[in-house]
This record gives structure tokens, sequence and C-alpha cells, in this order.
């Protein structure tokens, strides 16, 4: 099974989040940002505040970037970093406007998408007038869309979330990268899903995703071929920008040269007669490496720069007393929780999940990842701008008496560890807990409380820190391993859907023996039937109200113990209009960000 | 002599070889090491890890595999393919090594010329103002770790975030061939960072070289038969005193090749340090196997260089 969200970055993040909380602005006094109620500081830029047009036309931005790509392939491509040029090279079917995560619209399609009334079948027809870029030069039809979504099932590209998605089409299991029966085109503007389960909101969902962006099957196949694919070397783009690139397309060494730089360039054949984008600037030169507190502070004191990753945490405690205009803080930016295991050992007891949900100092925890100027502590599941995120409680979260007290409450804890059947209020089972956390900051200070409010409770405890990849591929996403308790997993949703926060993360069926990201096992017949009644519904509000009564249920069954709603930094230039995209955690968008 | 060469060059390939089989078993018992799993990318399915095993060839047996990589590295120049950067490690490495190879060159000359006359002069007036002076400020220079180095520098003395804006900032480095001008002044603090500390090292053991080996009886001699000064020092001391600092600049040098790491992510120069910094930490396996070698490979050829050179400078090396 492959999970359909993605795993929080924790490298990049974690580092950038440890700010003290003497930087942080009273979020009683801040401003709030859209329909969540998240608060940020005073005088600080969320992706609500920013205008989305009006920019001045023209002008190189450049762009510090510490971290390298993963994958510019649009058919590969999953990090939120590869997405800030995907998004602007590649046009999905539908895309999400950068103040939004709820609400997408038609990009390469013309019109909303129509699904038949038994939600097995979708048509969505496409824009005429969009070319692909040098040296393909064509238009695009709906067999470029189709091949582009066929590919994902190609080994030699290995799209990570197409089984997730995708694995409703009709002959999903005979796809290897050519036609099935799934899709199909009745013409060159139109493009059908077939499905064999009832099954549309959540493909239509997913098409927003790159892999729906179109590829033209003539000019990529023979890069598709290779072991690995090629294509994305060899790249054409539909959307205002693409990688410079020669005469036969190449890419590589040309446009993007890894490690070192990404040059994008306008799309010639880019029409803005086609497309929402405003597209003000002429070029981006986005150069990488480089230690994070020397680019952060390039940024901030230079002009036309943005740096397009979680800065490092004194560049953004600087940026806040002293740039505060170049910050930008970007709620519903992700989540962390503790996993614990529920299957076996101690914590299959729900009384136990809770003690340690009431005895847990979240508030210390966020401390560790910056106080409240980058987080707010988590109350439930579904985040902040994610629908569902209200009707699940919003900021406060459901009013149970483990949930009441972020700083934790021993009475609390105690009372839980009697119903347990600890008549002390203390673990007496002689277990010896099997912690994995990750060896960076925070996340280790954060695996430091955790072990620390275990031992309060009664438990003996084994605490390994690794490296974060390791810490889940190895350890938290291997059931075989049996680790009690993983600290500091965290989440960030593929799209703006509640499915794509819970179902993976919590759905029994989703548990695998290896890359597992279900990662505390939990799997209760009654939350695993609501998500499968939940995943039919048609519909933002129902959906986001048959999903927060998920979430609702997750929490009153402690399933995890959540304590962080990530908000994340970002930085710009004092001469930068730059746009943050809500559903990309805030990165700037460079199809509307202008210079001033 | 011939003889002898063959013989140390032979030695050296075999050492490369046991290098290249440790490095191969190295990384294929590290936990994220594995080339399917990283080929396979994120979530990816047993089933699909599975079958990319088999496309790897990662199902065959471990001297098989072993064979196929040794015969790859070493026959074809193949060092295998960057699942990270989606391109073949060959080609990072040869599209780094210019910078690296740059800010070696540069930085060795500056710490020769700043150490050994430095090194010479605190040699000949021990115990002076300058000879404490110096020595002090070598301790300095020794003691101050190169990233720490780095940042003060570029605090103090970068055009972009510098209080005094003297020199080109981090990420400023363009290639030679691209701007020759620009080459040499992006790389003026970098040098002088490299060669910092390197510098001091040199300026110390010069000086307690030179030191012994101006109270050599050879000395007195040229000193009695009426050589300047001058002579004495230059022709006489200096010679005799500079072989065991050329023997660790080999060294030096080779381990610079292999990617000064420091220095180059502190300034962003893309060499081959910051390539295999960025593997490592993306666990990026087969690019930090390549730059391992490529390092091991510098080690081993100026080892060779340096036995050769010994046994010409000193015939009984070669016969012994």
């Amino acid at each position: 099974m492959i999970s359909p969200t993605r795993k929080l970055c924790s490298v990049a993040l974690a580092g950038a989040f440890a700010l003290g909380l003497a930087a942080c602005g009273s979020s009683g006094n801040g401003s709030v940002s859209g329909a969540s109620g998240i608060a940020v500081a005073p005088g600080v830029q969320t992706p609500r505040t920013q205008a989305q047009s009006g920019g001045k036309r023209g002008g190189t931005l450049t762009v510090l970037n510490h971290t390298d790509f993963e994958q510019l392939d649009p058919g590969l491509s999953y990090y939120n970093i590869d997405y800030e040029v995907v998004d602007t090279t590649q046009r999905a079917l539908f895309s999400y406007k950068p103040n939004s995560f709820s609400e997408p619209v038609p990009d390469m399609a013309s019109e909303p998408a129509k699904i038949s009334g038994d939600g097995r079948t979708i048509t969505i027809h496409i824009r005429k007038g969009v070319h692909f870029s040098p040296p393909v030069n064509r238009e695009v039809t709906s067999a470029d869309v189709a091949y582009a979504i066929e590919r994902g099932a190609n080994p030699n590209v290995g799209n990570p979330y197409f089984e997730a998605y995708f694995k409703s089409l009709v002959g999903f299991k005979q796809a290897t990268g050519g036609p099935f029966p799934g899709i199909t085109t009745p013409n060159p503007s139109t493009i059908v899903f077939h499905l064999a389960e009832a099954k549309a909101p959540i493909v239509l969902a997913a098409l927003v995703l790159p892999l729906s962006a179109p590829v033209p099957e003539e000019y990529a196949k023979r890069y598709d071929a290779m072991k690995p694919t090629q294509y994305g070397n060899y790249q054409v783009a539909t959307g205002p920008y693409m990688l410079q690139n020669d005469s036969a397309g190449k890419v590589l060494g040309i446009g993007y040269v890894p490690g070192k730089s990404a040059t994008l360039v306008r799309n010639p054949n880019w029409s803005a007669a086609t497309d929402f984008r405003p597209a003000y600037l002429n070029r981006i030169d986005i150069k990488l490496g480089g230690d994070t507190t020397v680019i952060g502070r390039q940024v901030l004191e230079g002009s036309d720069m943005v740096q397009n990753e979680t800065p490092a945490q004194p560049i953004v405690r600087l940026a806040y007393e002293k740039f505060r205009p170049q910050l930008e803080l970007s709620p519903g930016a992700g989540d962390h929780y503790i996993a614990v295991n529920n299957k076996q050992g101690p914590f299959a007891n729900v009384d136990v999940r809770k003690a340690l949900w009431a005895a847990l100092d979240r508030t210390a925890m966020n401390k560790a990842r910056g106080g409240e100027l980058v987080t707010n502590v988590m109350t439930h599941f579904i985040y902040p701008e994610i629908p569902g995120f209200e009707e699940a409680g919003g900021l406060k979260g459901p009013q149970v008496d483990y949930n009441d007290y972020p700083d934790g409450n021993a009475a609390v804890a105690a009372k839980y560890m009697k119903l347990a059947g600890y008549p002390s209020g203390k673990y007496t089972g002689g277990k010896t807990l099997e912690i994995v956390g990750g060896n960076e900051s925070p996340d280790n200070e954060d695996a430091e409380i955790v072990n620390q409010t275990l031992k309060n409770l009664g438990f003996q405890t084994k605490l390994t820190l690794v490296e974060v990849s390791v810490m889940y591929e190895k350890y938290c996403g291997t059931p075989a391993e049996e680790i009690d308790v993983c600290p500091n997993v965290g989440w960030v949703a593929d799209f703006g859907d509640p499915q794509a926060v819970l179902d993976v993360a919590f759905n029994g069926k989703n548990i695998v023996s290896t890359g597992n990201n279900n990662w505390g096992q939990v799997n209760n017949p009654e939350i695993n039937k609501a998500m499968e009644a939940a995943e039919l519904l048609v519909g933002t509000q129902a959906r986001a109200n048959a999903w927060a009564q998920v979430d609702r249920k997750l929490v009153a069954q402690a399933a995890a113990i959540p304590f962080d709603w990530d908000k994340q930094p970002n930085i710009e230039s004092k001469d930068v209009a730059g746009v943050g995209d809500l559903w990309n955690t805030g990165q700037w968008d460079y199809s509307f960000t202008s210079l001033k | 002599m011939t003889l002898y060469i063959i013989r140390r060059v032979l030695w050296g390939i075999l050492l490369l070889i046991l290098v290249t089989a440790l490095i191969f078993l190295l990384f294929r018992i590290l936990p994220t090491g594995d080339p399917a799993r990283l080929r396979a990318g994120h979530n990816a399915s047993p089933k699909v890890i599975a079958d990319l095993r088999v496309d790897l060839g990662l199902n065959k047996s471990l001297p098989e595999q072993f064979w196929i990589y040794m015969k790859n590295v070493f026959l074809h120049f193949n060092l295998g393919y960057s699942y990270y950067s989606s391109a073949p490690v060959r080609g990072l490495i040869a599209e780094r090594f210019g910078a690296t190879l740059s800010l070696m060159l540069g930085g060795t000359v500056i710490w020769l010329a700043v150490g050994l006359p430095v090194g010479i002069l605190s040699a000949l007036r021990r115990g002076s103002r300058l000879d404490r002076l110096s020595m002090g400020a070598a301790l300095v220079f020794v003691s101050a770790p190169e990233y720490w180095l780095g940042l003060i520098a570029l605090y103090l003395f970068a055009a972009d975030i510098g209080r005094v804006k003297i020199f080109p900032g981090a990420g400023s480095y363009v290639s030679l061939t691209s701007d020759p001008w620009k080459w040499c002044t992006s790389l003026l603090l970098p040098w002088l960072v490299l060669a910092a500390g390197s510098a001091a090292i040199y300026a110390r053991l010069m000086r307690g070289s030179l030191s012994e080996t101006m109270q050599e009886d050879y000395i007195r001699t040229a000193r009695a038969k009426g050589l300047s000064e001058r002579r004495v020092v230059l022709h006489h001391g200096v010679r005799a005193a500079i072989n065991p600092i050329l023997t660790i600049l080999a060294l030096d040098i080779a381990t610079l090749l292999g990617g000064a790491i420091l220095v180059e992510v502190v300034f962003n120069i893309q060499g081959i340090g910051d390539l295999a910094y960025t593997a490592i930490r993306h666990s990026d396996l087969l690019v930090v196997q390549g730059t391992v070698l490529l390092g091991a490979l510098f080690i081993v050829v100026a080892n060779i260089v340096v036995d050769v050179a010994y046994a010409y400078l000193d015939p009984r090396v070669r016969f012994s």
C-alpha cells in the first residue's frame, strides 16, 4: 500500500521551528489568517493577506535554497520544494490558487469535472489553446493527460501516490505505463475516468497533483523506457515558465544542475489567456546549497531574493525582530504527533493512551519547535486550513479532560492510569518501552520530553535517537520492529481533503509490513467503517462533516497523542512582493510573486 | 628505479581495490543503503522494491554484485546513478571537480606563500618578538574551526552581509572559463579561510624542521666555508628542512582534492566536498561512495608520488 500523504519532512522543518518563545507574539493580539482562525503575529504576512494581482512585470528573482530538489519530473515529484518548480512549469487538471487549500479551480481542465450519478465515472474537458514548450510545441490534447497519469504505473517512473489514489480505476492492476480501461479519451478535448468503485471524490481530489499534468507520449516515451526514466531531464512545460533547455529539450546541466542551480525562463508557448497565473517575473534563478544562516541573511539584507524553504531558526528570529514585513507565516503547514502502538503493549489500552495525552506538556513540546510564533497546540487530527478542521473542534478541539490541559495535568493522567488497571496511578506492568525518535533538534528535545513524561507515569523506557529517515523507514514504519512510541512523526496532506490527513495514518487497512505510515497500527473497526463511509461522500461540506466525525472518534480513542500544528515561516527581500501558496506550506509561488 | 616505481604502483592498485571492496561492503550493510529503496522513492510498495532489486541486480550473490561493481568502476569508470539528483555520479563529480581544484590550488599557493616564509623567519629568529607573534597567531588559526572562521569572515568582509564590504559573498563562485576575474575575486575569501589553518601548521612545521636543520654540522661547515647567510639558509638549510613538509603537502593536496567540505559548504562553492555533504544528508549513497572512492584514489596516488620522490632523493629507500 502506498501512502497518499506525505510524511512531514522533519529534517527541513524541524530545525527552523526551534525558535525561542521570547521571539513570539501573543496569538491573542495577532492577525487572523483565513477560516481556520489560526493567528499569526502582528505585522507578519500570510498567504491570505498577500495581493495576487497588480504586481510589476519583469525582472529576475533570485532564489537561495540550501536544499536541492528531489524530483522535477511531474510524474515523480512529491515534496514541497519540488512543487515550487513543478507548479510553475506544469499545469495539472486542477490547481489551487495561492490563498486556498480547499477549493481547486480548473487549470488544464476547462471547467469543473462531471461525476456520474453512480460515482463511477468522471468526465473532464481539456482546455484548448495550451501548448507544450519547445521542442514539442504542439497543442495539448486529452491523450497527453491520459499518458501522464498512465506513466505513473510505469515501474521506470514509480510515482509515489499512483496506487493510493488511482487504484479504483478499472484495470488498475494491469496498468504498467500504457493505456488501460480506466482512462479513455473519446476525443482530443475529453478525458474520462472509469472507476470500479464509487470513489470519484478522492480520484478527483488527487487530480490537483502534478501526475495529471500533460506529458507528450511521442516525445517522452523514449525517456520513460530508460531505467529510471529520464523524462525529468528532458521535460517540457505547459505552465508560464520552463526549465531552460537546449534545442533537443535537454534540461540536465542547463536548466537544472543537480546540487547547484535551476533556471526558470518564460515558456514561449504559454498564453496568458489560458491561465489564471499572472506570471510577472521574466526569470527565476535558483541557487542551491550553502549555509542556511548565511543565505537567510543574504535574503533579508539583499534585494530581489527569496529563500524558498524553511529558514534556519536564528534567521526566523532575526526576521521576526528586525525584518518583520519580510517574514511570512503560513498556517496549515502540517502537524506533529506521538504515535503509540495501539496493537500491543501498554498502549493497546485506550486509558493508558489517554493518560499519556493528559500528562504530556504540549506547550513545552511546541516551545522546542519555536513556540507560538510557528506552532499551535494540536488538539485533534485534521489540521488548520483543511476542510473539517472547525467541525472537528477547531483550535480548542474536543472538550475531553485529557485534552483540556496543554501544559499537562498529572491528576487527570493518574485518573486514566487507574482506569487502565494501575491503582497507584503509575504503570506497574514491568514492560520497558521502546521509544525511537529523531536525533536532530527539535525532534530529539521533544523525544526527551516524551521520555520523561513516560517515566513520570511509571514506565521504564529505552530511548533511541536516529536520523529521521531511519526512524521512519527502519523503525516506526516497520511494524515487526514492535516500537512502542514514536515521539515525533509528522504529516502534510497531499491536497486539501480530510481523507488525505486521516486515512493512511489511521485506517487499519493501510497497515503494511514496510513503509507503513499508520505508525501506531491503529485498527479500530468502528473507525475503519466510518472512514469507508466518509470516503464515498461527494461535496466539500459533507466530507468535512463526515471526516470530522472520524476525527472525533480518533480523539475519543486517543489513537495518537497530538501536540503541534505547524505554521511555516518563509522569508523574502524587502523589494520582493512575494505570494506564498497556502496549499504548499506557504512557499513562494513564482507565478504570482513579483519585484517591487 | 623503474622496478621500484612499478612495485609501488602495483601496491597502490591493490590498495585501491581493497578500499573499493571495503566501501562496497560498508554501503551494503548500512540501514539506509538499499539502492532499491532509494530508487523506489517515497512510499514504494514492497512489490515495487522487490522488482527493482531484480532490475538493479541486487538479487545476485554479494561476490557477483561486487564483481559487477568492480568492472563498472575500473573498466568503465561508471560510479552508478544518483537517484536523488537523477544524474550519473560520474557526471556529478566531473561537474564539480573544477571548483574543488580551483579552491585547492589557490589555497595551497597562499598557505605555502605565507606559511613557509613565516616559518623560516621564526626559525632564524627564535625567541624574537616576531617569532612569538607569528607562532601565537599560528596557534590561533590552527585552533579556529574552518567553518566558524568562514562564517566570521563572511559576516565581517562579504560584500552582501559583511560589516566591511570587501570580498564577494557566499555563492558568488564562477568558473575560471566563464569569467577569470570573477573566478579570482570570488575565491579570495575562501582561499584565505582555507589557507589560514594550513599556513599556521606549515609555519610551525617549517620553524621546527629548519631550527633542527640549522644545528647540523654541515650548516656550520657551510658557514665556515664563507658562504653568505642567505645561501646557507636557502640552499642548505631550507632544502633539507623542507623534505618532511613536502610529504605532508602531497597528502594535504590529495585530501583537499577529495573535497574541502567545510569551506565549500560555508561559501556555497559546489565542489566535491559540498557534493559529498549533500549526499550524506540525503542518504544518496552511490554519490557518497563515488566521492569516498575519489578521495581514496587521490590519497593512494599522492602516496605513490611521495614514495617515488623519496626514492629519487634518497637511494637507500629504493634498495631497502
